[in-house]
């Protein structure tokens, strides 16, 4: 066994037991600086993952597989965490001497994801999942005090817990039929005709259990609540780093179920990113408190990266990580400028984003490049993102879903610039004190704004990055 | 009387599941909510178990052991979690909630 | 097989007739003389002060929790503890680190005050 195939997950695990470590050690009222560290661990393991992805190939008897596909998605994680960790060095104040806690579950739920890039079985899909989700859980319930969160803690539980028992129960007959957890025995007896209408039950169990992870239609009831109760950098975290690591499995294991149980998969596939695109994008429109717009239209935009798991082919890979890079960018730009103007007028609701601009530039520059991006209008990133998933679709032959995602996409642009135009409108009282950002807070903001940017003007460096590691680190 | 074949665990496990589930969905009361969360997961323990018997490979029953300490570990957070909502509201009543709506 | 179920209800008839003969003999037999102190819920131990339905301190709770996790943890222990002898050394080190892992959690606990008693 080569132990260095598990660099960055290694890396991770160590990083959350010394923040662990670190906080027990630091006096009650300097816990903050165990986010200093968390800062400085998630940029480490960020440079590592350039430097040395640990050595390509299976580990552990075929259980984890580290090439491509999980590298390209423990540095979409490692860059979620980074980012949200910076945006919520000045937040977590309210958290008192539970602060060093908030990273430590962060770096662990971390290693859960990067577990479920790397997951060739089921055993080890089921635990990094639930490595991811346990932490998260007590994330969203982080403040002790207020109703909002501890509801959503309660409903993150109890749903997240029946998804994966009804994934569990999915994944139970699949074994049943091959005899074994691992994916490449289960493709090899699916495909050699151990098919039944249990295994085909197995299948949609299964599927329905990853869908509930990444929040698609009709397994999406749990997102608005839990990102509107939870703590605003925890609802980001959620939105980029939890929905990619759904998304990294998936692209794993679709291919498990889909070669061969057929075109039956496909089609349902199909059904849940289309109505995922409709319904996410029309229950958007009258939302009036921002953290749930955003988790509708993040229902949406999990629709569009569905399709480019249905391509189920290494351009579709590609254009999916592209794809998720701009939305990881858009997002915690978006949840960023929310985090700073909540702290400034103490309100998350739309209606108290009016004269946004007089007050703060940067905020709203900020906040209008990420909707922009959301939205898919060029120059910002999104447009490029929906580019090339939505040619990869075309070239599956599919499209009406194409026409489909087009005049959704349309849709959605309607309550995106329904909140610029507020926040460029006129307050309603004349007060202007100076906006106070923290300059973390400023830094993550500025970074997502210029991301966005270059990743929609100059999208052929980031894209051959993708594709040279792809090809190159493919099994 | 017949022998004891795999269909029968299956039946059994696919009822327990079903039970579960309905306790979820209909009954109001967290801990019985959670109580059915972990029906459903002994459900598929069984399920697993009985597969893993029939055949003849025993990774189903390693499968079985994670499973337990996963469900251990999500119902102490789950626990933790109700006793906080239970200071801050009084109730353990799912109706009681509609702070967040749908 | 008729003949061994008839075994059983034969053995299961038995002990319920047993059972309602000897309460019926200590019904014959008994001394009649009814007092307060036999009305009693426990014949000994203290009588309870106030309702009994108080809340008990959260501590308890605390434990319970931590207890289950680590009770459960050990299930882990007894397969790798079987294969002991020809596991070698790598096994020897993944527990090591294993158990090294929980110790940091009880440890944790203890620094947060979750033992504590006040």
């Amino acid at each position: 066994m080569d132990f260095s195939t598990l660099t960055l997950e290694i890396g991770a695990a160590a990083l959350a037991l010394i923040l662990l470590v670190v906080g027990l050690f630091l006096p009650d009222g300097k816990k903050g600086q165990v986010g200093i560290v968390a800062a400085l661990g998630f940029a480490f393991l960020l440079v590592l993952s350039f430097l040395a992805p640990g050595s390509k190939g299976p580990f552990f008897m075929g259980q984890y597989m580290n090439d491509g596909i999980s590298v390209l998605f423990k540095q979409i994680f490692i860059l979620g965490s980074l980012l949200v960790t910076l945006m919520s060095l000045r937040f977590t104040r309210r958290f008192e001497d539970a602060r060093g806690e908030f990273y430590v579950l962060l770096a662990f739920s971390l290693v859960g994801m990067m577990g479920m890039a790397g997951a060739t079985d089921f055993l080890t899909l089921y635990i990094a999942l639930e490595l991811m989700s346990i932490p998260l859980v007590v994330l969203t319930a982080f403040e002790k005090g207020s109703m909002r969160s501890t509801e959503a803690g309660m409903k993150y539980v109890l749903l997240g817990a029946m998804s994966s028992a009804i994934l569990l129960f999915g994944l139970s007959f699949l074994y049943g039929a091959a005899g074994s957890f691992g994916y490449g025995a289960v493709m090899a007896a699916l495909t050699g005709g151990q098919t039944g209408p249990l295994v085909v039950i197995g299948g949609i169990f299964a599927l329905a259990g990853l869908a509930f992870k990444v929040a698609a239609v009709p397994f999406h009831m749990w997102s608005p609540d839990i990102y509107e109760g939870a703590p605003v950098p925890v609802t980001a975290f959620l939105a980029v780093a939890s929905k990619a690591a759904g998304f990294a499995a998936l692209l794993r294991f679709f291919p498990v179920v889909l070669v061969p149980l057929g075109l039956g998969m496909t089609t349902l596939i199909v059904l849940i990113a289309a109505l995922s695109m409709v319904l996410g994008n029309l229950t958007a429109i009258p939302q009036t408190n921002i953290k749930r717009m955003l988790a509708w239209s993040s229902i949406a935009h999990a629709g569009y990266m569905l399709l480019g798991v249905m391509v189920a082919s290494f351009a579709g890979a590609a254009a999916l990580v592209y794809y998720l890079l701009v939305y990881l960018f858009a997002n915690v730009g978006a949840f960023a400028a929310v985090t700073a103007w909540s702290e400034l007028s103490g309100s998350d609701e739309i209606s108290s984003f009016k004269g946004m601009w007089k007050k703060s530039p940067l905020i709203s520059t900020v906040f209008i490049v990420s909707l922009l991006s959301l939205a898919g209008i060029p120059p910002a990133a999104g447009f490029i993102g929906k580019f090339f998933l939505f040619v990869e679709v075309a070239h599956k032959g599919y499209l009406w879903l194409v026409a489909l995602a087009l005049v959704m996409s349309v849709v959605s642009l309607y309550y995106y610039v329904s909140v610029i135009k507020t926040l460029v409108s006129e307050a309603p009282e004349g007060e202007t004190s100076k906006a106070d950002i923290p300059l973390a807070l400023r830094a993550v903001m500025l970074v997502s704004a210029v991301s966005t940017v270059v990743l929609g003007v100059l999208p052929g460096p980031v894209m051959g990055y993708i594709r040279n590691i792809l090809s190159t680190l493919s099994s | 009387m017949g022998t004891i074949t795999l269909d029968h665990y299956i039946y059994l496990a696919s009822a327990l599941f079903a039970v579960g589930v309905v306790g979820v969905l209909i009954r109001r009361n967290i801990l019985i909510m959670m109580m059915g969360i972990e029906l459903m997961l002994n459900a598929v323990n069984i399920l697993l178990a009985a597969t893993s018997a029939f055949n003849g490979d025993s990774a189903g029953q390693v499968f079985v052991f994670f499973i337990m300490l996963v469900a251990a570990a999500e119902i102490a957070v789950g626990l933790a979690i109700i006793t906080m909502i239970y200071r801050n509201t009084g109730s353990i009543d799912v109706k009681d909630y509609s702070r967040l709506k749908g | 097989m008729a003949k061994e179920f008839g075994t059983l209800f034969l053995f299961l008839a038995g002990g319920f007739v047993l059972s309602l003969v000897i309460v019926f003999v200590n019904w014959l037999l008994r001394p009649r003389n009814p007092s307060s102190a036999k009305a009693r819920t426990y014949e000994c131990g203290l009588e309870t002060e106030g309702p009994t339905w108080v809340q008990f301190k959260i501590s308890y709770y605390l434990y319970a929790l931590i207890f289950v996790v680590f009770d459960v943890e050990v299930v882990f222990l007894y397969p790798w503890a079987s294969s002991f002898k020809s596991a070698g050394l790598v096994p020897f080190v993944e527990m090591a680190i294993f158990i090294g892992v929980l110790a940091l959690g009880i440890w944790f606990a203890w620094k947060k005050g979750a033992f504590e008693w006040n």
